[in-house]
């Protein structure tokens, strides 16, 4: 086998940093050598978000994207939103409202919601369906997430009054 | 006398958010996924191509020449390790990696360890393997009469006391008939105004955990570690000293958190492997499946039902119960699943005349084991679309024709166990109240038709199993629980907590709960079938009783008078003139049960207690496509005293909405036993649009005087009306009945148009 | 997943020449969404991959042409193309199927071009820009040459595009006058790949049905155009009577084929529903001002 690894500079939550990265690398796996488990792979078709994480601000499936294509680019992920020590209000809202078992898929909907509320900062529950179609939970906690989701949208709103 | 400080209010009944919340919404809970240990070596399976063959050869050396491959093992190379590497909870039928036969397409044939798992991927594409087909048999039905036979010989494992009575048979695919005869079910059918019979099948599905499956073993000197993602870590660290021959304390199982089981993760599913690789190899070996690998791994049964039942005056005086269930290649616990839903097959209804006859059946298939509901699902989907049907043909509103038949508090079920703690009626007047069942119903317009159903069920726990739990008060009086009880996010680990809290007088939040580690944590015999919360806190009840005792006496021997108000810290120093030394209490529990009559199948004491669940769904009906949309469901259970009624209700919908997908779309489908859909791209899940307009859950007022804190278990209630209540509404709203899972679109709509002509 | 050559054109010519071979092992990147599926279950294993990320930004471009069209870069994500207003306002049927198209993730990296050119005939852009009556601007080795999307898939993941060629712009004519609508239908998980996608767009002129595009995807091997069924609507006035003519026109020359999601002749009962339901979702939705 060739080799066909090549040197990478990227941002990584906030922070520059480099690493050897082979071709048919994924980013879900270059995030694991940076001891980042946040994202995680689970059906590997960019069907279940379990992978989400955001490149250049946009959210992505890690688990499609080749790490050799985040060369100069910024990558963020679960770790970045409790980074200071307080929780973001989205993950708090999910505590708050019980919007988990076992806790696999949530860092996916947790980013996934931040990107909602980012775009659409008061939707309905039409929208917050849309929006998290493509994230699965197999533990089917949905209502609990559609309740967290408002009750993220409604507390950021408030603080933004303020 | 109270040596504590003033106890806080209620930790049991109080919605304590999950006390591992916080790891889990910054992605910082630890998974075995997660796991890297220094010179491990990662695995990939090669599986068997054919659902039933001879092995002629396999072929190795292209893989092997791959560079970065540290080494191919086969079936062969295992038996250096385990002379005999059969394994499995009911019998010994499961090789490590398959010998001299393949039984289901998907079988593990080899393994390729490597450092690099793009290598083993790569390398595992290369290795080939020859067969010598032999006739598969797939059919559940078929397996009873089938010239193919998946197993020559029988192997009983003896492990378990409820299982006890298998026997060891040649040339047949039956691995268990449990038979149940109570009363003379011929002469009342030969009396009856009416006698209905039916058959209804389910098919095979998957759990699809999103933490696909994952082991990974390290050797040590005279002694192994594994941490798996494991519902059963007792279990698995005695069946791996079972095959190395070597004492439990040599073998050590560390479980941390899971993403998601559901009965998938039970028994013994990767740890044998990895075990044998570990010791083979003399380094860590990891195996993580991919979602596909999952399904040739473990699956819910298929099943065909055939009931019979007799009427007289409006009350169901027969029932007569034969029920196939097809378990794949490996019986895996198969014969538990058969035997404790053969107990309440015929229902929740008060019949004096019950056959039932219940059969685990061998087929060329994936294994199917517990998902869930241990078959109640599959048998509820029967008798509650049976019971509807028969409520139509007489003409009885199908709520009156249960009420009238119900099984109610102090008679007996079927097998001669009294029914006791048992909340049916409440649970079948709580949906009917919510569903306002009396009032008109809105049934719809043109193509859009409306229809509405109910369906109960109940469950047996699964008895006698044996939990025991450890509490550790500390010198500063903070405390540890530790079990080995695998909180896979139904939140046992809060639960278990809040029953320690609530026991020694302080705050759940302040307990922490040391995850299963065999090394540190006791015997447990598994997470399964909803018995912790009964079992298990039962056990955490009496080790936290235990150490507030032995509190109580260290306050005693130090001369307090009572009513004083110390706490544990203070005793402590008092004792031991600093903050030093620990009260360590131990509760040990298994319930009293009585096997079944092996003639009649009759027990008076067949479970310690009983799980109600029950749901009503109002439908739409879209008469030009078939397609099914539910407008409103409900869900009710009886779960005794909730310890925690936020998650308890988290449990009910997540429950019902699995059941939901295996209602109406979730489907393993094949071609020649190989499965043709095994991803999500072709397996679909229910997602967030497939959430009901309206889902409403309820605990109805009740108690098991016998849990712990009048708790009893729920994880699987909530699965066990969705499926009939759906086909109730669809005949209710367009007057076709389906008697085969999964309700699709089209299954509804070639109904509709065979009732059309 | 093997390794691979993973280069970086910084042009569309300089693209075009390292994909001028015959080896099928190589092959161009955008989005990279499908190709990453086939790549992780092994179906493909690329020799060389031709990242299109570093092309001319013009290639991304989204712009409403003079005459009341559209040009779309076929490097657009899906995402561009559903928050342009311009496409809103020309062909707000775009951004409406976008809501349900794959998911949020998919459609923030996928490109229109990739799209397209991929030939999966479950997708949702396929019939609908079709029926728009949209082209794609293809160039090659051999230069630059115009598709109609219609005749873009020649079968099941199959298209006309020669090795090496790419798709490089996709151009929507003037929708001034023309009503659409897209409807599809999963018969498993809501999120379910489509068991039948059906794509309308009519012209109405004094209130008959002057021109019509009727398209079917998902249930048929390919992209497909209903021919007899926009024969069936031609001067008819739109409502009931004609749209079940044209939906029955359509059940009877669609060629459906059977899958997981259902078999050929449920899908043709479903294709009757829902064309009548798109021709009358399209009225509705009213003509592009």
């Amino acid at each position: 086998m060739d080799d066909t690894s090549r040197q990478i500079r990227f941002t990584l939550n906030g922070r520059p940093v480099t690493a050897r990265v082979e071709s048919h690398l994924d980013l879900v796996d270059l995030l694991r050598r940076f001891d980042l488990f946040g994202a995680r792979e689970s059906c590997g078709q960019g069907l279940c978000g379990c992978c989400t994480v955001l490149v250049d601000g946009v959210a992505v499936s890690g688990c499609l994207t080749l790490a050799q294509l985040v060369d100069g680019r910024s990558v963020t992920t679960v770790e970045s939103l409790d980074e200071g020590g307080a929780l973001s209000p989205v993950q708090q809202a999910f505590i708050d409202e019980g919007a988990f078992q076992c806790g696999f898929c949530t860092p996916g909907f947790v980013m996934m919601t931040h990107e909602l509320l980012k775009e659409n900062p008061d939707p309905d529950e039409a929208a917050i369906r849309d929006y998290l179609a493509g994230n699965l939970c197999r533990c089917a906690a949905y209502p609990e997430i559609i309740r967290a989701v408002q009750t993220a949208a409604t507390r950021m709103k408030t603080a933004q009054a303020a | 006398m109270n040596v504590m400080r003033p106890m806080p209010a209620g930790q049991v009944g109080r919605s304590v958010p999950r006390l591992e919340a916080r790891e889990k919404v910054t992605g910082r809970a630890d998974y075995v996924h997660n796991l890297v240990v220094p010179g491990m070596l990662y695995t990939k399976v090669f599986r068997s191509t054919v659902p039933h063959g001879r092995i002629v050869s396999i072929d190795t050396s292209a893989a092997e020449a791959v560079e970065g491959v540290y080494r191919v093992v086969t079936g062969e190379d295992i038996r250096k390790v385990v002379p005999e590497p059969y394994y499995g909870p009911a019998f010994h039928d499961q090789p490590v990696l398959a010998l001299d036969k393949v039984r289901h397409v998907g079988e593990p044939v080899a393994v390729v360890l490597a450092e690099d798992p793009y290598v083993a991927a790569e390398a595992v594409q290369l290795i080939t393997a020859e067969y010598e087909e032999l006739e598969p048999v797939f059919d559940e039905v078929e397996a009873v009469t089938s010239r193919a036979v998946v197993h020559e010989v029988l192997k009983p494992a003896g492990t378990f006391p409820d299982l006890k009575h298998l026997v060891g048979r040649r040339d047949t695919n039956v691995a268990l008939d449990y038979q149940l005869r109570r009363g003379d079910v011929d002469a009342a059918f030969a009396a009856a105004d009416r006698v209905f019979e039916h058959e209804f099948r389910t098919q095979q599905t998957m759990h699809t955990p999103l933490e696909p499956m994952v082991s990974l073993a390290i050797p040590g000197h005279e002694s192994l570690t594994i941490h798996t993602a494991s519902q059963s870590p007792s279990f698995v660290r005695i069946e791996i000293a079972r095959l190395l021959g070597w004492p439990e304390n040599r073998v050590r199982v560390v479980v941390p958190h899971l993403g998601g089981g559901f009965g998938a993760k039970l028994y013994i599913k990767l740890e044998a492997l990895v075990a044998c690789l570990a010791l083979l190899v003399r380094r860590p070996v990891k195996l993580s499946l991919t979602m596909e690998e999952q399904f040739y791994t473990i699956s819910k049964h298929a099943s065909t039902f055939r009931i019979r039942s007799s009427v007289k005056d409006g009350k169901i005086t027969g029932r007569r119960c034969e029920v196939f269930w097809n378990g794949g290649a490996y019986a895996d616990i198969g014969p538990r699943v058969t035997q404790k839903s053969g107990f309440t097959a015929p229902g929740p209804y008060d019949i004096d005349n019950v056959s039932i006859d219940s059969y685990a059946l061998y087929t060329n298939r994936p294994p199917a084991g517990a998902l869930r509901g241990f078959g109640i699902p599959q048998l509820v989907w029967a008798y509650e679309s049976h019971t509807d049907l028969i409520a139509r043909e007489l003409e009885i509103d199908p709520v009156e024709f249960r009420r009238n038949n119900i099984l109610r508090e102090g008679r007996e079920q079927a097998t001669g166990t009294a029914m006791k703690d048992a909340a049916i009626e409440a649970v079948l007047e709580d949906i009917v109240a919510r569903m306002d069942w009396s009032k008109p119903f809105d049934r719809g317009t043109g193509p859009l038709r409306r229809g509405r159903g109910i369906a109960i069920g109940f469950k047996a726990s699964i008895s006698p199993t044996t939990s025991v739990a450890i509490v550790n008060v500390y010198g500063d009086g903070s405390s540890s629980l530790y079990l080995s009880t695998v909180d896979m996010g139904q939140g046992s680990d809060t639960a278990m907590a809040q029953i320690v809290g609530e026991t020694l007088g302080i705050e759940t939040e302040n307990v922490k709960v040391i995850h299963p580690d065999t090394d540190v944590t006791p015997y447990d015999m598994a997470t399964l079938g909803s018995r912790s919360t009964f079992h298990m806190g039962n056990a955490v009840k009496l080790a936290a009783q235990h150490a507030r005792d032995q509190l109580d006496a260290l306050a005693r021997s130090l001369g307090l008078p009572p009513g004083t108000n110390y706490g544990p810290k203070d005793l402590f120093k008092k004792k031991y003139g600093m903050q030093a030394g620990n009260i360590v209490g131990v509760g040990s529990y298994i319930p009293d049960y009585k096997s079944p009559d092996p003639a009649t199948g009759l027990s008076d004491n067949v479970t310690p207690f009983w799980m109600i669940g029950g749901t009503g769904v109002e439908i739409e009906v879209d008469t030009e496509t078939g397609h099914v949309r539910i407008l409103r469901m409900v869900n009710a259970v009886d779960c005794g005293r909730p310890l925690n009624p936020k998650i308890v209700e988290t449990q009910l919908s997540g429950a019902a909405l699995m059941q939901l997908g295996f209602t109406l779309f979730e489907n393993m489908e094949y071609d020649n036993g190989q499965v043709t859909n095994a991803s999500f791209a072709d397996y679909k899940i229910p997602g967030i649009h497939d959430l009901p307009a309206r889902i409403e859950n309820d605990i109805v007022e009740a108690e098991q005087k016998s849990g712990p804190y009048g708790a009893k278990g729920v994880g699987e209630s909530a699965t066990f009306g969705v499926s009939p209540a759906i086909a109730n509404a669809i005949h209710d709203a367009v007057g076709v009945r389906l008697t085969e899972m999964p309700l699709t679109p089209e299954a509804v709509f070639r109904a509709i148009r065979a009732q059309k002509g | 997943m093997r390794g691979f050559e993973l280069v970086h054109p910084a042009s569309l010519g300089e693209a075009i020449k390292l994909l001028d071979t015959d080896d099928p092992t190589v092959r161009p990147f955008s989005g990279g969404t499908a190709l990453m599926l086939m790549m992780k279950a092994g179906v493909f294993q690329p020799s060389r991959l031709v990242d299109l990320g570093g092309i001319e930004p013009e290639h991304a471009a989204v712009e409403a042409t003079g005459d009341g069209g559209l040009k779309l870069g076929a490097m657009a994500t899906l995402a561009q193309v559903e928050r342009s207003a311009d496409v809103m306002r020309v062909a707000p049927v775009i951004p409406r199927a976008m809501k349900r198209l794959a998911n949020v993730r998919v459609r923030n990296v996928a490109r229109i071009g990739g799209n397209l050119a991929h030939g999966d005939p479950h997708m949702d852009l396929p019939p609908v820009l079709s029926s728009l009556g949209g082209e794609v601007a293809v160039t090659g080795p051999a230069g630059e040459r115009r598709i109609a999307i219609e005749s873009l898939f020649s079968g099941y993941y199959e298209t006309v595009l020669s090795q090496g060629e790419l798709i490089r712009q996709v151009i929507l004519p003037p929708q001034r006058g023309w009503a659409s609508a897209y409807m599809k239908c999963t018969t498993r998980s809501a999120d379910d790949w489509p068991a039948l996608g059906v794509a309308v767009s009519l012209k109405l002129t004094d209130g008959a049905v002057q021109d019509s595009r009727i398209m079917v995807s998902a249930a048929t091997e390919k992209l497909t155009r209903l021919a007899a069924a926009e024969a069936a609507l031609e001067g008819a006035q739109p409502g009931e009577a004609a749209f079940a003519r044209a939906a029955d026109a359509a059940a009877t020359e669609a060629e459906t084929i059977d899958d997981a999601r259902g078999s050929a002749e449920y899908k043709t009962e479903l294709l009757r529903v829902y064309v009548k339901r798109a021709l009358a979702e399209a009225v509705r939705n009213g003509a592009v001002q």
